[in-house]
This record gives C-alpha cells, sequence and structure tokens, in this order.
C-alpha cells in the first residue's frame, strides 16, 4: 500500500458498515462548510464507549489500517484490538494510512470534551453513497484548531475565522426573523 | 536560500553577469560563482548585487509548515497526476455533496440528499 487513493466515502462506508458512532472533525469538516483549504485525510472523534471501540477496532481492520509513519510509505502494523483502542486513553490519537486514504483519530480533539461535546452543535449530512455522517460545527473546529495552535492551525485560523463571520452573516439574513 | 534572488533580480532587469558586476563594482567571475552556489555571498554582499540590479530585498518571518503536512504532501507526490486527479473527482464529489446539504440547512429549506448526479465511471 505505497499510497492509497484518497476515496473519504468508502472510508466512512466502511466506519458505517460497522456501526461505530462518530464525528466528522477537522480540515475535512471545515472544507465541508465552506473552507477553501486542502486536505488529505479524514479527520474523526469516536465514541469512547467501550462497545463503540470494538466497532472501530472492526472498521480499522475492515480498512487494512496501519500507523503512518514518514519514511514507510505502508504504515506499521499494529494491534488494531478494542484494548488496544481502550488504553490509548481520552487523549489518544492515531495517524493511520487504510486503504482508502489517511485517517486520523483524535478520541478528545484539543479544546473540545470529545464527542457529546462537538455533537451538540454538529450538522447532519449524508454522504455521496448514503452514509450519514455528522460534521462538527465550524465554530467548533475553530475552538479545537485554536487550542491546537500548531503552525497549520494558525494558517487555517484567519481564513475560519472570516467564514465563520460570513456564514453567520448569511444564516442571519435568511433567517425567518430577519428583517 | 537567497542566491538564488541574484540570478532573479539579473535576469528581471535583462542585464549580462558583466554588466550587474560592473554596476554592482565586482568581477564578472564573483557574480558566476554566486550564482552558481560556488560561493556563498554575504549579506550585505547580496544586497550590493540585487540593488545594482534595480531591486530591493524584504525580509520577514514566517510559520514553517508542519512536518506532518510535509510528510502527507510526500506521500500524496508519490500518486501520478491521474491518480491524483481521481481522488480530487472523488473529494469534489463528496465536498459539493455535503456542501449543498449544509447551505441547505441554513437557508432552512430541505437538504437535498441527491442533489449531484453521480459520478461517470
Amino acid at each position: 500500500m505505497p499510497c492509497p487513493p484518497f476515496d473519504p466515502d468508502e472510508i466512512f462506508a466502511a466506519l458505517q458498515a460497522h456501526k461505530v458512532r462518530f464525528i466528522v472533525i477537522g480540515g475535512i469538516a471545515a472544507i465541508l462548510h465552506g473552507d477553501s483549504g486542502v486536505t488529505v485525510d479524514v479527520d474523526i472523534t469516536p465514541s469512547p464507549d467501550p462497545d463503540n471501540l470494538r466497532r472501530l477496532a472492526a472498521a480499522l481492520r475492515s480498512l487494512n489500517a496501519r500507523i503512518r509513519t514518514a519514511g514507510v510509505d505502508e504504515g506499521l502494523p499494529f494491534d488494531v484490538s478494542p484494548e488496544f483502542l481502550t488504553s490509548l486513553g481520552p487523549d489518544g490519537i492515531l495517524n493511520l494510512r487504510t486503504r482508502a486514504g489517511d485517517l486520523d483519530v483524535a478520541f478528545c480533539p484539543t479544546g473540545t470534551a470529545g464527542l457529546d461535546d462537538l455533537a451538540r452543535d454538529a450538522v447532519s449530512i449524508e454522504s455521496p453513497s448514503g452514509v450519514p455522517l455528522l460534521v462538527a460545527a465550524l465554530h467548533d473546529i475553530i475552538r479545537s484548531k485554536r487550542a491546537a495552535n500548531r503552525p497549520r492551525d494558525r494558517q487555517a485560523l484567519p481564513r475560519l475565522q472570516a467564514l465563520l463571520a460570513r456564514t453567520s452573516r448569511s444564516t442571519a439574513s435568511s433567517s425567518p426573523s430577519a428583517t | 536560500m537567497l542566491i538564488h534572488l541574484v540570478k532573479e533580480a539579473r535576469r528581471r532587469a535583462d542585464l549580462s553577469q558583466a554588466e550587474l558586476a560592473r554596476r554592482a563594482g565586482m568581477a564578472q567571475s564573483t557574480v558566476a560563482r554566486i550564482e552558481s552556489g560556488a560561493r556563498t555571498p554575504s549579506t550585505s554582499t547580496l544586497e550590493r548585487l540585487v540593488r545594482a540590479a534595480g531591486f530591493d530585498i524584504h525580509s520577514e518571518l514566517t510559520e514553517a509548515v508542519d512536518p506532518d503536512t510535509i510528510s502527507l504532501l510526500e506521500s500524496r507526490l508519490q500518486r501520478t497526476p491521474a491518480e491524483r486527479l481521481a481522488d480530487a473527482v472523488l473529494m469534489t464529489r463528496f465536498v459539493l455533496h455535503g456542501r449543498a446539504q449544509i447551505l441547505a440547512r441554513r437557508s432552512g429549506s430541505a437538504a437535498p440528499p441527491n442533489a449531484l448526479p453521480p459520478v461517470r465511471s
């Protein structure tokens, strides 16, 4: 698996096939909200519920997930088990290479309290193949990126803030109560 | 890292190495060695050459691209242009489909889950 194709829908379909409860976060969520940035991976936050981690492990196995690392194109094998996922704890992050593209799993993204926190204002959509998806709200994506404060977050934040301001204005003006 | 600016400035000013050297008050061979990378000029020499071509150098600090991004981009570069185009088509299809639904929700209209025709194979 030198460098796989990038098919987000296939990744989400695999997660859905195993009934994994998760929310879409990060760059791909921002792009869905209208961001002009570029991303080459899928970011998700799964529920840390033990049953969900069991389903997530099964989904990751079906995707041939391996740990993504520089210099090893096909990634490194790892123990794709519920026990391993549990052992990562709430701050756990997995950067994975799968047969459908790169997938990052963050159990509790920086600046958030995890899935339940992010789901509060999330948007529900369907993928092109009909997979129901929860997408983190733009203001929550900004909150997380601000807390993470990595160089790429600092580069994206002004753009995302501008997008949030613009979408907030357009939502207010299209609201039935708007004058 | 900045030595390419000498050649770029000279080319933009449409000057030969000899003419740039004359304007900067140095030997043509010095300019040639700097442009080829055989000699690393001091900052003042660099500025002198660029100014002789009619330009100034402005420096600023910018955020470094983080290693994760570099690593991801390098792995994408292993794919052929055709493969990257196919990836872009899949990504675009996914994004347009999702955006149409989010936009519909923002405007209060019904979400069109199948707003886009399937991609031709």
